[in-house]
């Protein structure tokens, strides 16, 4: 089976409010697939969908080959879910709830839940209600890995996390893909997802904008260049960066003794720069690293339709 | 691990602090309520304060019959403070079982899990059912206990009778809670719901004796149909209790079409 989710035309209308407008992509098993998209986009229905939890009102959805309507709980065994917002009250220990969700879940293999629990920091002891909100993820993140699912479907899974605890997530989820298993996640915000995703999607409106591998996101993002040399006037080094493929906005920040100092940003393949560089005597060269972030808001904000 | 009725022993079991509760409750007013009664129900001196007060108002309390232990019984416990403890706790237990979980947000990580809808109602309605029958039992064996000691008089099948009635009864606004929570995931128009069933049936019962005019109003009392003819005094009439609990069944069962044909949380 190539695709662990596909989705065709998927379209779900609450009363009269469209909340997804025929959304299409696909997930392949094995992969690391990071939804992202502003709140209200529609990666929560989404994800849902998948689950039967909310049936669409149109459109096809293929989860681990089946109709999430058909596979029942033989299906749901095989998924692990973290709800976008874990609402986990009453007077249990997390210890009780994890084997509460372990009796209507797949297996779970022996010392399986002590371990999570221990890489993540987690006392199973306490009761639920009085944990903090990490913690409560925690509970949620481990009720969706325990039984090491074929597919997760995480919803905001970091929303909550210290950054170490965060760290260790991202472990986990590496982990699972080493294992086979394939992820699918979603998060407002790209840092959360470029880390260890293979594919992004963006989903604004009810509708995905672009499905992009996170290299191709890299190699499309701008960078900002920061570069001193020596023996080159101010024009030359201006006119030479210039005539760079993707280099723009170039300015002379200082010329003096020490040097030029140009800054200037750079979109698309390094490899014409570097060759540019080679000719100059350098004193200092920052690159940073592209920012995604950036680009992204690009998409959000240009008109439906017109992903460039 | 395999364990069957995952998801009926996590209802029953995880509030038994709210089982225990009630049933404290009840106990309380047995024991406040049934020992006073070779003082109050069987003495002259009642008899004319009855007697003194206005006629419908004994008539809606069903004072009428307090002469003796089983009327007496019938009125105070059955009737009234026990009705009234009954009902409280099955309705909130039918309303928090699926509408409260929705609303609360728990029903979705449920749902996410192997199971069906239709085993998440019919487990937790169980869970309700087996509370309810805990509770009825307690009231049964604490009445069958006071029976001499408080002279009340009540025969065995009788209680027995109305023990069933009881919570056939309570079961039917926990049922209507339940139901009504399924079908639109809110906890509150549960409540609302079952409230409703158990204050209307109990006010059309107490209405309806007022005149014959008016006595059309008792068909539509389950309170009625269960204690028009005083269980506790004359035997159940069995009938009744047929009719309590099948609609109860078929109030889950609708609750559970309308939650599998809907979404959930949305």
């Amino acid at each position: 089976m190539a695709h662990a989710i596909s989705t065709r035309s998927l379209t779900k209308r609450f009363g009269r409010r469209e909340v997804l407008h025929g959304v299409d992509f696909m997930v392949e098993t094995g992969s690391i697939f990071g939804m992202i998209g502003p709140n209200g986009a529609g990666k929560t229905t989404t994800m849902r969908c998948l689950l039967d939890i909310i049936r669409p009102t149109d459109g096809e959805v293929r989860v681990l080959g089946k109709d999430p309507r058909e596979g029942g709980p033989a299906l749901r065994r095989r998924i692990g879910y973290l709800p976008g917002e874990l609402f986990l009250e009453g007077r249990v220990t997390g210890r009780k709830l994890l084997a509460h969700y372990q009796a209507i879940s797949g297996p779970v293999a022996p010392g399986r839940i002590d371990g999570l629990a221990e890489r993540l920091g987690l006392d199973l002891d306490r009761h639920t209600r009085k944990l903090s909100k990490g913690n409560k993820q925690k509970l949620g993140l481990i009720q969706a890995f325990m039984h090491d699912p074929e597919l997760l479907v995480l919803d905001e899974p970091t929303s909550g996390l210290d950054p170490l605890v965060q760290q260790e997530f991202h472990a986990m989820m590496r982990e699972a893909q080493h294992k086979g298993q394939t992820i699918f996640l979603s998060s407002h915000v790209l840092s959360e997802v470029q880390q260890t995703a293979d594919t992004v999607a963006i989903l604004r409106d009810g509708r995905i904008v672009a499905v992009e591998s996170v290299s191709g996101l890299r190699e499309g993002a701008v960078r900002r260049l920061r570069l001193t040399a020596s023996a080159i006037t101010a024009h030359d080094a201006g006119a030479l960066l210039g005539s760079v493929p993707g280099v723009g906005h170039v300015e002379v920040l200082d010329s003096g003794d020490g040097g030029v100092t140009v800054a200037a940003t750079l979109e698309g393949s390094i490899q014409p720069l570097v060759r540019m560089l080679g000719s100059l005597q350098l004193t200092d060269l920052v690159l940073d690293e592209p920012d995604l972030e950036e680009s992204v808001l690009k998409m959000y904000s240009s008109p439906v339709g017109d992903a460039s | 691990m395999k364990t069957s009725l995952p998801l009926f022993r996590r209802a029953f079991f995880d509030s038994w602090r709210s089982t225990l509760g009630w049933g404290a409750g009840l106990a309380a007013a047995i024991f406040l309520y049934l020992p006073l009664y070779p003082s109050i129900g069987g003495s002259a001196q009642m008899q004319d304060m009855i007697d003194a007060l206005p006629a419908e108002m004994t008539k809606a309390l069903n004072y009428d019959q307090i002469a003796t232990g089983p009327g007496y019984t019938q009125a105070t416990l059955f009737g009234l403070l026990g009705f009234l403890l009954m009902t409280i706790a099955s309705v909130s237990w039918g309303a928090a079982a699926v509408g409260g979980d929705e609303e609360s947000g728990q029903l979705e990580l449920t749902l996410a899990h192997g199971v069906t809808r239709t085993q998440v109602v019919l487990e937790r309605a169980l869970a309700v059912l087996l509370r309810v029958l805990l509770l009825a039992a307690l009231v049964f064996i604490l009445v069958r206990l006071l029976n001499d000691p408080a002279q009340l008089g009540i025969r065995p099948e009788y209680l027995f009778g109305a023990a069933v009635l009881f919570a056939g009864l309570a079961l039917l606004s926990g049922t209507a809670a339940l139901c009504v929570g399924a079908i639109s995931g809110r906890r509150t128009y549960g409540l609302a719901a079952g409230a409703a069933v158990g204050v209307l049936g109990y006010v059309f019962n107490a209405v309806g004796r007022q005149s014959p005019d008016v006595e059309w109003l008792m068909n539509l009392s389950p309170y009625h149909w269960a204690y028009g003819n005083s269980p506790v005094s004359n035997g159940a009439d069995w009938a009744a209790a047929g009719w309590l609990w099948s609609i109860s069944a078929a109030l889950v069962l609708l609750g559970t079409a309308v939650l599998n044909r809907r979404d959930v949380g949305a």
